[in-house]
């Protein structure tokens, strides 16, 4: 197996790993409190309250994944499917 | 000096491909180079009012006509030629060079058209000259892909030339000029048809994914600049506030999402990213206000410039592993560091992080969507933001440089590659801090400066508020690719989109005449070859002998004859009818009793 014969690189590594999760968490828990400090503008009152873009982007992303996992399960086919019957 | 002050900026690329099969070595990638530079100095020279026509047949020809539209697409299509020739400086092959620049050229005098017929056939020059960086791959997948690519584009480009004919017979104007949406004609319907082919528009939208990720390394560059941005510049200055390309733009730009997230292919991932993006440009046209407009422009320049950052670090992965698969490729940071850097930028520009071009650019958008109340609109385009965050902002970068490392170890990009990514990264972040350059060279650019914070203080202190949300948005769009990774894993497969109606429809139809017209053969066989044909034969052999027993047999019954002499009589009867062989007597009878019947009649 080369792959263990290859130094794990620094992305590789778990603590690395870990690490990049906390800044990920840090990152989407401070764009919450910052939202305490500034006075957002409100262009349609369907998204005034709280957090209203970080649930936008947690529940559009989550929805595209598992509406592209619906339609794959239809619509993925092996690569060879076109060249299949030549 | 009026000539040269008025020469249209595509015919500068055009015939300075003439050149390039004569040049030497080094001095080819040189003069390609410097081509496009010259030509971006050139429009900024044209005046305003700069005009270039003449008479064909009664026609008069306008292949020059100068504006705030036409500069803004002039800049960025030369801009991003330069960029992409320097990255081609390792490509020695002169057919791409003169094809690009032929096509380049082409999509530029496109843009610098004043009428419809100019429009039309540089149209399908670029349709000609772009297959053969395509076909430059030389495989059998790219042969067959440029195929179908150039079938649909010939079948555009006939819709375009129906809509551009029976335009000039109502109205007799061969004027390129805003269409009319509440008294739209056929014409100006098939005009949008065959210009939505070209924006990669649902259902015209799978030739896009289908050849662009076939082409050669540099092909792949130039090719996700022009045919679509072209189509939005058609769209923009014909078809502003017509309703339906809101809806359009929407469904393209989720469209673009779904099928980015199913794929496999590196470069089909950008290729879907394409019309997502394409998309947002639809949707502002539809919207139609200046503001919207404006944006759509700003846009168009600021996805050229990330987009074919992108697929220039996706094509330097291609050169130097010559992958480009998801599933093969990965853990790619360790070898080609600077090439993930610049494809880092490419990828937060597109994803409209705060500092690059895309937050500068798709502000105007959905700022435009909002403004003018269409709340599901500015909706679906937030929500496609976050999506674009989610394939090419996160999913590109992670499988290709990072991900599982498979081991592979391939040298950096070259430096010209390198250089050009550089620049282009350069570009991102600059108009992404200081966008007001940007901002000055756009159509009602006072507009989008009033409305729009342009100078960094205003962006990303004064209005803080719409960094912290933009950065919500998108913190939380990535949080759900890793918590969802497990479910994003990559498979071996493709995914079914509209072209299955003419791949597999093509099948399917040849299959079903087949079968269809088959059929009606052996029914008509076995009616008409072995039934009809010998019944034909008999009747017209003794047909005549046997309606005429039907007169002979009651004589014969009369006379007494006995059935079984009838039927050997019959016999002797039909043979004789059928060798023709009565007594003369008999027949001088028969035509006598003929003709007497004829004279008393």
């Amino acid at each position: 197996m080369p792959e263990t014969d290859i130094k794990l690189g620094y992305f590789d590594q778990p603590k690395t790993k870990k690490m990049l999760w906390r800044l990920l968490w840090a990152i989407c828990i401070l764009s919450l409190l910052l939202e305490f400090f500034i006075q957002r503008k409100v262009h349609f009152p369907q998204e005034d309250f709280f957090g209203f873009y970080g649930l936008l982007g947690f529940i559009a992303c989550s929805c595209s994944i598992l509406l592209a996992k619906l339609v794959g399960f239809f619509l993925k086919k092996g690569e060879d499917y076109y060249d299949a019957d030549k | 000096m009026t000539l040269i002050n008025n020469l249209p900026p595509g015919l500068l690329l055009i015939l300075g491909a003439l050149l390039v099969p004569f040049l030497p070595g080094k001095v080819k990638n040189w003069y390609v180079i410097a081509l496009p530079a010259l030509t971006f100095w050139h429009i900024g020279q044209l005046d305003m009012a700069a005009s270039l026509s003449f008479h064909l047949a009664d026609f008069e020809l306008q292949t020059l006509r100068v504006d705030k539209w036409s500069k803004a697409f002039g800049y960025i299509f030369t801009l991003s030629a330069f960029a992409a020739f320097l990255y081609g400086f390792y490509e020695k092959n002169s057919t791409q060079f003169v094809s690009a620049l032929l096509y380049i050229g082409s999509s530029l005098m496109v843009v610098f058209a004043g009428d419809l017929i100019t429009l039309y056939i540089f149209w399908e020059v670029m349709a000609v000259t772009s297959v053969y960086l395509i076909l430059g791959r030389k495989t059998k997948k790219s042969y067959q892909a440029s195929f179908r690519y150039i079938l649909v584009h010939i079948f555009g480009g006939l819709v375009l030339l129906a809509g551009i004919i029976l335009t000039i017979h109502q109205t007799g104007s061969i004027g390129f000029d805003a269409f009319d949406s509440e008294m739209a004609t056929m014409g100006s319907w098939l005009i949008l048809a065959g210009v939505l082919v070209n924006a990669a528009a649902m259902p015209f939208s799978s030739w896009l994914p289908d050849a662009y990720p076939e082409s050669t390394v540099l092909g792949g560059v130039i090719l996700s600049a022009y045919t679509s941005k072209t189509a939005v510049y058609v769209l923009l200055r014909g078809f502003a506030g017509w309703d339906i390309l809101i809806v359009l733009g929407c469904a393209m730009s989720v469209y673009g999402i779904i099928y980015a997230l199913l794929e496999n292919d590196m470069r089909r991932i950008l290729a879907f990213s394409i019309i997502n993006q394409v998309g947002f440009m639809v949707c502002a046209v539809g919207i139609g206000t200046s503001l919207a407009l404006s944006g759509a422009v700003a846009h168009a320049f600021c996805h050229i410039i990330y987009k074919a950052l992108l697929w220039m670090s996706a094509g330097a992965v291609l050169y130097r592993t010559g992958k480009s698969k998801c599933t093969d490729l990965g853990g790619l940071y360790n070898s080609m560091p600077w090439t993930l850097v610049f494809g880092c930028v490419g990828a937060l520009a597109i994803s409209a992080v705060p500092l690059t071009s895309g937050f500068t650019s798709k502000t105007i958008i959905i700022a435009a969507a909002a403004d003018s109340h269409l709340f599901w609109v500015w909706l679906v385009l937030e929500i496609a933001s976050a999506g674009v965050f989610l394939h090419a902002g996160i999913k590109f970068p992670y499988f290709v440089f990072f991900a599982k490392d498979k081991g592979m170890r391939p040298k950096e990009a070259p430096k010209s590659m390198l250089a050009a990514m550089a620049f282009l990264s350069f570009l991102c972040i600059y108009l992404g801090m200081f966008p007001e350059r940007l901002y000055n060279i756009l159509p009602n650019s006072e507009l989008v400066k009033q409305v729009m914070p342009y100078t960094f203080y205003e962006i990303y202190i004064h209005h803080f508020a719409h960094v912290v949300t933009q950065v919500q948005l998108l913190a939380f769009s990535g949080l759900v690719f890793f918590l969802f990774l497990p479910m994003l894993k990559r498979t071996n497969t493709i995914a079914l989109d509209f072209d299955w109606f003419y791949r597999r429809g093509g099948y399917f139809i040849n299959e079903g005449i087949s079968r269809g017209f088959n059929s009606i053969n052996r029914v008509a066989n076995t009616i008409i070859a072995q039934g009809m044909t010998g019944r034909l034969a008999d009747f017209f052999a003794d047909g005549s002998a046997r309606f005429c027993l039907l007169f002979v047999r009651p004589v014969w019954a009369l006379s007494g004859i006995s059935y079984k002499d009838q039927d050997v009589l019959a016999g002797k009867f039909i043979r004789k009818f059928t060798l023709a062989n009565f007594s003369i007597g008999c027949t001088a009878l028969c035509t006598l009793a003929y003709l007497l019947l004829f004279v008393i009649w």
